[in-house]
């Protein structure tokens, strides 16, 4: 009885002094029960992730596919100053049917970084470095050239994350607002190794090339880069980076590199030279809106890529020709023809709680080819799961059409230590 | 040295003015020195580190835990925080960065190496953005009136006798249109605050509680946040391992992401 008495003078008061609604009072009464243990960073994360797909082959049959993969991240502090920083993947895939199994191991980074003060760093090893504000296509990304041993996702955040890095020497100064970097990166083997564990620097490091990236605050908006490339057999690369807010939801990117070299295709078939001054463009923006959906949409130009004509001749001319050249754009990541367009969307909690839909078109405005990919993923405390749908559509010879893969299905489950 | 002593005499001032303010038969307490030394109250006036834990509840279930390591430092010219955010927790993001200069965002994926701008619509898709209720001098941004001095309940059920401080947007990027804030007429502490939309849409209510001797002065360990739309939606932050932290200029930029590693 007293209890009753208590509780109905607690809430008369809680009457009495105000705006406190019985919404704010479950509220705190939750707050009092919420666990008090705090989470301490750790120096590694690791992730192992388990795929099962099945494939619509061009020529009507189907293939099963399934993979398992293991990522490790390490970047630990080794004294004061200095920093390891490690990371490698390695995916085991089997084919067709279970004794069909290959797998491949990428080295992504492995150096030591030494911060000689708050101002001043170097780093050596192998280094994954990586420029450009665009989502789709990176012009300034000198790098990616031979970084991905296995590519097991369209998405470009999946090519991005699971390549591996050029071995280098790096230097970068900073000030307030602004920033230098300077890196060497040697020639130290002429061919790429397919040896499942080979760290495959032939692929990376196959010639001599340096990269010097300068950035400037400008205002608290306005922070462009400026970089410099240079690899053995091209004269050297400019490059450019802004992105700029546009307003509360909107932020617009441009990407530019420019600089004398020859076609892609001069340079894939060593026919002739027709070095000139060529763009390689990527800019556009990204809306969010109030209900947690990002819509990216990118228009790339490539200067060093087939005009629409050529491209669109090229199978009749010469296949050998053609196989060479779709060979050479696939190790640079690069599309075969100048013009393209490229939309990402992202709507996280779409429809429940945690359940995330991403969806990506790249549109060939050359031959009208097409990638579409679909992705729905649930976000479990230490797990993803997650169901990826692919589409290559196009004439046969077009850029997504020729794929051997028509459709893509596949479910993935990511379990994170 | 000459930042920390100009912070603490500010921080003095403003708490004297504070309590200048509460003297009976005086003119009209200063709501805005009222504002600056709650301000005082939650944010120390030199560069820090804490742990935030943010703990999201769903029709009383909790949903997410997500663990934040922020490093903040006041702007020299325009007073307001800036801040580095290292995700912890949860795993998938955890070493995921964020760099917030005002509406200058920027978010590094250390598996990718990417340094994104984000727009504060973007940055606002996460629990994280409720980091900003710590970090911000709410007495750069906003124009204070008393409204009223009245009792009200704070985070402990308690009654406080509390300015009613109706806080208006002088700067346009700001998240919040206006506010209502309750602050301790005792002390200067911020008791509990509304937040709105230029609509007058509550956006949240934020209850400041379980007070602790945190860097020299008792500080609100523990924010509890309602949404506005759906007072189902709770999410308690808790704020720990708040230490004194240099942070040099040149770290507060997007070319120093991939560099940060913090203690």
């Amino acid at each position: 009885m007293m209890r009753r008495f208590a509780f109905l003078f607690a809430f008369l008061l809680a009457l009495a002094a105000g705006p406190v609604v019985a919404d704010d009072l479950d509220a705190l009464r939750l707050a009092d029960e919420a666990p008090a243990d705090v989470a301490r960073a750790s120096d590694w994360s690791a992730f192992i992730e388990a795929a099962a797909g099945r494939s619509v082959l061009r020529n009507g049959m189907s293939s099963p596919d399934q993979r398992l993969s293991l990522d490790v991240q390490l970047d630990k502090r080794l004294a004061p100053g200095w920093r390891l920083v490690f990371a490698n993947r390695l995916d085991m895939f089997w084919q067709d049917e279970p004794t069909r199994q290959h797998g491949i191991n990428t080295l992504k980074e492995a150096y030591l970084g030494w911060q000689a003060r708050d101002d001043l760093m170097f780093d050596a090893g192998r280094i994954n470095v990586r420029n450009g504000v665009a989502a789709g296509y990176n012009p300034t990304d000198y790098f990616r050239t031979g970084a991905n041993r296995s590519i097991i996702s369209a998405d470009p955040a999946s090519l991005r994350k699971n390549r591996q890095g050029s071995v280098m020497l790096r230097g970068q100064t900073l000030w307030d607002g602004g920033s230098v970097t300077a890196l060497y990166s040697p020639k130290l083997a002429s061919q790429p190794h397919a040896a499942s564990l080979n760290p495959d620097v032939g692929a990376t490091n196959n010639q001599d090339r340096w990269l010097l990236a300068a950035s400037q605050r400008l205002t608290g908006n306005l922070n462009p880069q400026w970089l410099l490339y240079k690899e053995e057999r091209l004269p050297v690369q400019l490059g450019f980076n802004l992105s700029m807010l546009v307003n509360d939801a909107t932020v617009a990117h441009v990407e530019w590199s420019g600089g004398r070299s020859p076609s892609l295709f001069a340079q894939a078939t060593q026919v002739g030279d027709d070095t000139a001054f060529r763009n390689r463009v990527s800019s556009g923006l990204t809306y969010t809106t109030s209900n947690k959906l990002s819509l990216t949409v990118e228009y790339h130009y490539d200067g060093g890529g087939l005009r629409d004509d050529q491209w669109q001749a090229l199978p009749r001319t010469s296949l050998p020709a053609y196989g060479r050249y779709r060979a050479l754009l696939q190790n640079r990541l690069e599309a075969p023809t100048r013009d393209a367009v490229f939309v990402y969307v992202a709507w996280q909690d779409a429809l429940l709680n945690r359940l995330d839909l991403n969806a990506m078109l790249r549109h060939n405005l050359a031959d009208h080819s097409r990638l579409s990919w679909l992705e729905a993923l649930y976000r479990a405390d230490r797990m993803d799961v997650a169901l990826q749908w692919q589409v290559n559509s196009g004439t046969p010879f077009s850029e997504f059409g020729a794929a051997s893969q028509r459709r893509i299905v596949q479910a993935l489950m990511r379990y994170f230590f | 040295m000459n930042m920390q002593i100009n912070n603490m005499r500010r921080l003095t001032i403003a708490t004297l003015l504070g309590a200048v303010c509460h003297l009976p038969a005086v003119a009209a307490p200063d709501a805005q020195a009222i504002l600056a030394a709650s301000d005082a109250v939650r944010n120390p006036g030199y560069p820090f580190g804490l742990t935030t834990t943010l703990l999201e509840y769903r029709n009383g279930k909790q949903t997410d835990a997500i663990t934040l390591a922020v490093y903040s430092k006041e702007d020299k010219s325009g007073g307001q925080f800036r801040s580095l955010i290292r995700f912890v927790t949860p795993a998938r993001d955890a070493n995921k960065l964020m760099l917030k200069n005002g509406n200058d965002l920027w978010f590094y994926d250390p598996s990718n190496k990417a340094s994104i701008r984000i727009s504060p619509q973007q940055r606002l898709l996460g629990q994280a953005a409720n980091g900003d209720i710590v970090t911000v001098n709410l007495a750069k941004d906003y124009k204070a009136t008393l409204a009223a001095e009245e009792d009200t309940q704070d985070g402990e059920r308690q009654t406080r006798r509390c300015y009613k401080l109706a806080l208006a947007a002088i700067s346009p990027d700001v998240t919040y249109h206006h506010i209502e804030m309750w602050i301790d007429v005792s002390n200067n502490r911020p008791v509990k605050a509304r937040f709105y939309t230029e609509s007058d849409r509550l956006l949240k209510t934020a209850y400041y509680r379980k007070y602790q001797s945190q860097l020299g002065t008792e500080r609100p360990t523990e924010t509890v946040i309602i949404d506005g739309l759906d007072p189902n939606w709770v999410t308690v932050m808790r704020f720990s391992d708040y230490a004194k932290r240099e942070v040099p200029e040149a770290w507060l930029q997007r070319d120093y992401l991939p560099r940060f590693k913090p203690e």
